[in-house]
């Protein structure tokens, strides 16, 4: 019970501002001392030395370094802002750019602190310099960041694979419509929203003096560069010469030559560059680092055994398993994180659903959209952290957690489809 | 007051110096791993040793950043109430908090990864596979010089907000992330 | 009434994780019924204490009473450790456990791991595991130079010895680096968990084991722990360890040959190889180099390896007239 208490303390204490990591860190102290004494802290160094061991963690620095570096050389606005062009009169252009810029980053890293923060670098001040609403933008950045989730590769479908014991590589690729129907949802909903609220999306302003054709044309010059570096990072993972994690130093790398091409370069950028990457990485492991010594209270206090005991009582009916099976993720997800969810809840869950026919790799997909929410549900979402670390002042939290509440609405939709209709998403619900 | 001040200096350059470590470890871990990427596509060499010292900077970058992200104040904060409170009200949970939650908790974090360097050493730690590096101690020790400037970093959180309680500082020109954005 | 003790145990691998969970789940119950509840053991899986190595560390300081591990993990703190989980071109599983329970093989376990405050004792078996799974059939020396292949500690030596490049890959992206030909082969366990990680959707050959044939996990227990438990508890402890361990032995024989005629059935085009004469010979010489050097190092080390060698060579002159004389046989009238 202690762990629940905790979460309440949490978040009220969250409430009063201080760094979200040093809360998290801070009340687990508390509560760790409380119940279990000072020595449970001696795990502290080992939990910390498998953050450092863990390489694919070393997207985040890697990641970051592409996007500062994009974003001070001016090549990320224009990307984006010619993506933007090749919309015309078309209100929301650059919401719609920077889902599809952060749908290839997606494919190419599934670590939600590296794609959120590099768009949210790369895309943020140029949606706020158009006059693009707050909520809309950071609602955006924060869906489209955490899309690498679904998207393969992933790591949520990893670790799911193997505590499910399903191969890897079917889940891959049953992933990818549900992938494909979000992005497309997320597009629709700005093209319906902008349609009814121009102005929380404004077009971008065409040049008279030039026809459409030129414009296009022009867009389309402007384009090739930085999306260039795409091309080579996600090329690079498919043609096996990096791995998913070596493809973002492939990035960084490749951004520093872009800026070299642009005569943006000098030393004084790499080294500007290099400390606002620190600065950023350091925001998003203190965060993993203190929530990590939340997780640590919460389960060394009993918190996984309670939380089992409750699964338990899960009804034994097929429909009403699934929905109460998908609540209680989606809201665990709240409070949570991914991995305790996949390593606690899903081995409780999976052979009660095997039990009764249903199709373990559905069943893997439905928890893999429910856990990438999980990502984004204020007020624990790391998602929505992220962004608002590397946020102008005048974004406030609330606008990061209203905003992406219309997103969080289009996954529980598409989660819902899957539920009903697998069949459009090439899977069944039974076996 | 004179002698807070003066605290206040030394303590951000001890932050600042961490990070500029960090900074250094950021640049040569980008190079590291495109050197291992290029090394194994282009010319067939892989070196265990080479890809272990990637994990290495990549600890010193994040470790050692927390102190430094802690001056700049670039961590992040839920500014529900935050942003609309006084300068002094800030203070005061800056001062409380860094007292209560960072410099404890960095306490610990210094007090057992001390030992858990210090085993390592005894036991020669290396390295089990192919060609990996040794002294495993040394980067294991990077736990604890970490927690020690985030200690420090706690407390120069202590004497800025006395600073600006005293009315000789505020928090405007210093707060949030935004100037990277 | 009797005191009640509960020791902590932490295991290397996460909850569920078939075979290795299981054996810890069966020795906290034979524990459990064994001691009529004097005696609980409270697993904590890697998801829990987040350090799968740090089962070392954490058992000997005292933070677990128990841990559940493999000794060559611990081979970069205390070398000698290598040597008590499986050797390349070493003893099978009944040997292997000959040699630990009626030859040399515990007592020396004990003499390397009593300067860390630890008593450690065998956990269960894999039994051989497979070569590893490769994208490109090895036809000769030639074909394993400069090979990238995920393969990690003494083994990995070895192969790279002979050519090979030995390579990190996290686990988790270790999928997605075989399928697109960022490393060339993969180096797992058997059957029953390679077939979970899916190399076989994407790896047609896979080459037989010589390198872990008879993988031995341990457990670890405390001194302090180990020393204030009464001696009837103590006795169920070992039985309980014991039994735990042997019955890893069969579970694995009967999930890897459960597995096999799945991956036969569903996936025809993988096929069985082994490595070349040449190759493994030339692993067998690059084998024997790192041994001799390993056993250089100091008195324990060599004790230790001329230990192994000689009951080699006593049991596995008795194997041939046994086990391999009755598989000849078999092979001759199939
Ligand atoms: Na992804
Ligand atoms: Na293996």
């Amino acid at each position: 019970m202690i762990g629940i208490i905790m979460f309440g303390v949490a978040l009220v204490m969250l409430m009063l501002g201080f760094p979200v990591a040093f809360t998290f860190g801070g009340v687990a102290l508390f509560f760790g001392i409380y119940a279990e004494g000072m020595e449970l802290f001696a795990f502290m160094p080992f939990r910390i030395m498998s953050v450092m061991q863990n390489t694919v963690l070393m997207a985040v620095p890697l990641f970051i370094f592409m996007g500062v570096v994009l974003q001070r050389t001016k090549l990320a606005e224009q990307l984006l802002t010619s993506m933007g062009r090749l919309f015309g009169g078309l209100p929301g252009g650059l919401a719609i750019s920077t889902i599809l810029v952060g749908a290839l980053l997606a494919a190419s890293t599934g670590v939600v602190g590296a794609s959120v923060v590099a768009m949210g670098l790369i895309s943020l001040p140029v949606m706020l310099a158009h006059k693009y609403d707050k909520r809309l933008s950071t609602g955006t950045i924060c869906a489209s960041g955490t899309l690498g989730q679904i998207v393969p590769p992933s790591i949520i479908l990893i670790i799911l694979g193997d505590v499910l014991g399903l191969p890897v590589g079917d889940l891959f690729k049953a992933a990818v419509w549900p992938g494909v129907v979000l992005i497309g949802l997320y597009i629709i909903y700005i093209l319906v929203l902008t349609r009814l609220k121009p102005e929380t999306a404004p077009a971008m302003p065409v040049d008279p003096g030039r026809s459409r054709k030129q414009e296009v044309i022009s867009a389309l010059i402007a384009i090739i560069p930085p999306l260039a570096l795409i091309v080579v990072v996600l090329g690079s993972i498919f043609s096996g010469i990096a791995t998913p994690t070596e493809s973002s130093a492939l990035g960084g790398v490749g951004a520093v030559v872009l800026a070299i091409i642009y005569r943006q370069f000098s030393f004084r950028m790499i080294w500007d560059a290099a400390q606002d990457t620190v600065k950023v990485t350091a925001m998003v492991f203190a965060i993993l680092i203190g929530a990590t010594a939340f997780s640590m209270v919460f389960s060394y206090t009993g918190g996984d055994y309670l939380l089992e005991d409750w699964l338990h009582m899960l009804p034994g009916e097929q429909w009403g398993f699934i929905i109460l099976a998908m609540a209680v993720i989606l809201i665990l997800g709240f409070f949570i994180d991914f991995v305790e969810i996949s390593f606690i809840i899903v081995p409780i869950l999976a052979p009660v659903a095997e039990a009764m026919g249903i199709n373990m790799l559905w069943f893997a997909i439905l928890i893999a959209m429910n856990l990438q929410t999980s990502f984004l549900t204020p007020p624990f979402g790391f998602a929505l952290f992220y962004l608002k670390g590397v946020a102008p002042p005048e974004v406030k939290t609330v606008d990061i957690y209203k905003g992406i509440i219309p997103f969080i609405a289009i996954q529980i939709l598409v989660l819902a489809l899957i539920v009903i209709f697998p069949e459009w998403f090439g899977m069944s619900a039974t076996y | 007051m004179r002698w807070i001040i003066k605290l206040d200096e030394g303590l951000a350059r001890l932050s600042t110096f961490c990070g500029w470590i960090a900074c250094i470890a950021m640049i040569l871990m980008t190079a590291n791993v495109f050197y291992d990427v290029v090394a194994r596509y282009a010319f067939n060499s892989v070196s265990i040793g080479m890809q272990e010292m990637e994990w290495h900077l990549y600890s010193v970058v994040f470790l050692l950043g927390i102190p430094y992200a802690l001056r700049n104040d670039a961590h992040v904060r839920v500014d529900v109430f935050y942003t609309n409170w006084s300068n002094t009200t800030k203070a005061w949970v800056n001062l409380i908090g860094a007292i209560i939650f960072v410099i404890p908790f960095a306490y610990l974090i210094a007090n057992y990864g001390y030992s858990f360097a210090v085993d390592s050493y005894n036991m020669g730690e290396g390295s089990g596979d192919p060609g990996g590096l040794p002294n495993r101690w040394i980067i294991k020790a990077v736990i604890p010089f970490a927690a020690f400037f985030i200690a420090t970093a706690g407390l120069n959180m202590v004497t800025f907000a006395l600073r600006v309680i005293s009315g000789e500082k505020s928090y405007e020109v210093e707060h949030s992330g935004g100037d990277l954005a | 009434a009797q005191e009640k003790f509960t020791l902590r145990l932490a295991e290397t691998w996460g909850p569920n994780f078939p075979i290795f969970g299981d054996t810890t789940k069966n020795f906290a119950k034979l524990v459990e019924e064994m001691s009529d509840g004097r005696l609980r053991i409270r697993i904590d899986s890697s998801n829990k204490h987040k350090a799968p190595f740090g089962v070392f560390d954490m058992v000997k300081a005292g933070q677990y009473d128990m841990g559940h591990s493999a000794s060559y993990y611990w081979k970069g703190k205390v070398p000698e450790t290598l040597f008590f989980t499986s050797m390349p071109f070493g003893m099978t599983a009944i040997e292997q456990y000959a040699w630990f329970y009626y030859g040399d093989g515990m007592e020396l376990m004990q003499e390397v791991y009593a300067p860390q405050n630890m008593l450690s004792f065998p956990g269960g078996n894999t039994g051989i595991q497979m070569g590893g799974w490769f994208r490109k059939e090895i036809k000769s020396l030639d074909d394993l130079q400069g090979l990238k292949m995920r393969i990690p500690g003494f083994a990995g030596e070895v192969f790279a010895e002979v050519g090979v490049s030995p390579t990190n890959i996290p686990p988790g992206e270790l999928y997605t680096a075989l399928e697109r030909n960022t490393i060339d082969a993969v180096e797992w366990v058997g059957p029953a968990l390679d077939l979970r990680l899916g190399f076989q959707q994407i790896a047609d050959y896979y080459y037989t084991g010589w390198h872990e044939p008879a993988t031995e996990l341990q457990y670890l227990v405390n001194k302090k722990t180990w020393e204030k438990l009464p001696s009837d508890l103590q006795t169920i402890l070992k039985t309980a360890m014991r039994v735990s361990a042997y019955d890893m032995l069969v579970l694995s024989q009967h999930e890897n040959a459960k597995a096999w005629a799945n991956i036969k059935k569903e996936y025809p085009d993988v096929q069985i190889k082994n490595f070349p004469e040449d190759v493994f010979q030339a692993m067998y010489d690059a084998n024997k180099k790192l041994l001799k050097e390993a056993a250089g190092k100091n008195d324990l080390a060599k004790r230790i390896v001329e230990s192994q060698e000689e009951y080699l060579e006593k049991t596995r002159a008795y194997t041939d007239i046994s086990e391999r004389a009755y598989l000849n046989t078999m092979a001759e009238v199939e």
